[in-house]
């Protein structure tokens, strides 16, 4: 599992620590920006992690949503993705929310009607012809 | 891509080669070859096929507990405008217990009164809070890498050199993503508990909110959540079996199970109910 720490870390050390580089990933510092620049509109930050996945994979993530909250649940992968999906499944293993774009930084937004756990799917369908594996990051924010 | 050239490369080459040696004996004609294609990429179907069975046992939990800030969001959507800030009370830590159930359960309280009062706080209290979050945090074998930016966070904070929106980022990423991607010398029980305490913590304030607005039901979609009462109990009992547990990771699995049974309750929370969260959230926090 990639280290999202490190670029956490790394990213607030850069603002005031001349010479000092971020070891991340693209798909990190896509992440990020998205999540910071979400600030502006009250979106604020309950997890961000990555991971590498190949090609027909899947990582899984087992998360509890309030009911009243927005969420939204922002990704990047790599420039080596040509198609990430993402996807909400309930507990029963149904699933009830996907992205529906084909692009390596799908998003999904959710407005739970009741406080339960759900599990937040990272699917990788498509990786250029040289890569059989592929960095992605996954956020979810709130508001 | 690059193998079908190749291929061609080689057929060409090998019939060159047998019409050069085949002299001049006509040789039976045989069928002209064609390049076998590259095998096609299977198209990965649009669903991955996953089963509930499948979910549960492959699914990371590093994205289960809320945040006390997205807890806070959902009170205000529950209709109790009460600022979870404002219910803070002092609390008298014991700082030079090492222990790392103690150690990390402590370190998340802090770190969620810090993510409360980032906006609000008072600068002497915030750096108190940080103060504490980086000892603690030291006590459990965090590193220099989060020592430092911990550091650095402060001297922003006392040269003025950060605006509190900014610190709340910040703030919300250590929570987020920087400390539970910490490895704590390989003590898997460190992040859950560091969770543990922040969530307690919420859970407190926010029985106490309800309590005083004397609308327990409110609390039904915000303390409803056995999965995360679940998920801290597998690493209490765990440690359990490794060897006696702190006072305070014994006090924390008798909250758990009472916190468990009334998250599984159907029908919606009582007074009592509340005062039951009231009294065993605060029993965890006060022996820290």
């Amino acid at each position: 599992m990639i280290r999202l720490f490190t670029t956490a870390l790394f990213a607030m050390m850069l603002q005031t620590t001349p010479g000092v580089e971020a070891s991340e990933s693209a798909a990190e510092t896509c992440l990020r920006t998205k999540v910071w620049d979400g600030y502006a509109d009250n979106w604020g930050i309950r997890t961000m992690t990555s991971t590498e996945l190949e090609a027909g994979k899947t990582k899984n993530y087992l998360v509890t949503l309030y009911k009243g909250n927005e969420y939204r649940i922002t990704t990047c992968a790599d420039k080596s993705v040509t198609n990430l999906d993402v996807l909400l499944y309930n507990t029963e293993g149904e699933v009830i929310a996907k992205d529906s774009t084909v692009d390596r930084e799908p998003q999904l937004e959710f407005k739970p009607t009741e406080t339960a756990t759900y599990y937040i799917v990272l699917y990788m369908r498509e990786l250029d012809g040289k890569k059989t594996a592929a960095d992605a990051a996954m956020a979810v924010v709130y508001r | 891509m690059m193998a079908r050239p190749l291929y061609v490369l080689l057929w060409l080459s090998t019939a060159a080669l047998a019409a050069g040696c085949g002299g001049a004996e006509k040789a039976d004609p045989e069928p002209t070859p064609t390049p076998a294609e590259a095998p096609a990429k299977p198209a990965t179907p649009d669903d991955p096929g996953l089963t509930a069975a499948d979910l549960k046992s492959s699914a990371e939990k590093v994205a289960l507990v809320p945040s006390p800030v997205e807890t806070q969001r959902a009170l205000e959507q529950a209709g109790i405008e009460t600022s979870l800030a404002t219910m803070i009370p002092t609390h008298d830590f014991d700082m030079e217990n090492t222990d790392v159930d103690h150690a990390a359960i402590r370190s998340g309280v802090v770190l969620a009164d810090a993510l409360l009062t980032v906006k609000t706080a008072e600068k002497k209290d915030l750096l108190i809070r940080l103060s504490r979050l980086q000892k603690g945090l030291a006590q459990l074998g965090g590193g220099r890498d989060i020592d430092h930016t911990l550091t650095d966070m402060k001297d922003r904070i006392k040269a003025d050199a950060v605006t509190r929106e900014e610190l709340l980022k910040e703030f919300d990423d250590l929570s987020g993503a920087a400390i539970p991607e910490l490895n704590f010398n390989d003590q898997d029980q460190v992040v859950p508990f560091i969770q543990a305490g922040s969530w307690l913590e919420g859970a407190n304030l926010v029985a106490k909110a309800v309590k005083e607005k004397k609308t327990p039901a409110a609390a039904d979609t915000l303390l409803k959540q056995p999965a995360v009462v679940d998920y801290f109990r597998s690493y209490v009992t765990v440690q359990g079996g490794k060897h006696a547990p702190a006072v305070v990771t014994k006090k924390l699995d008798e909250s758990l199970v009472a916190l468990k049974a009334l998250a599984e309750k159907t029908e919606p929370f009582t007074a009592e109910d509340i005062e039951s969260i009231i009294k065993v959230t605060d029993d965890v926090l006060a022996l820290l």
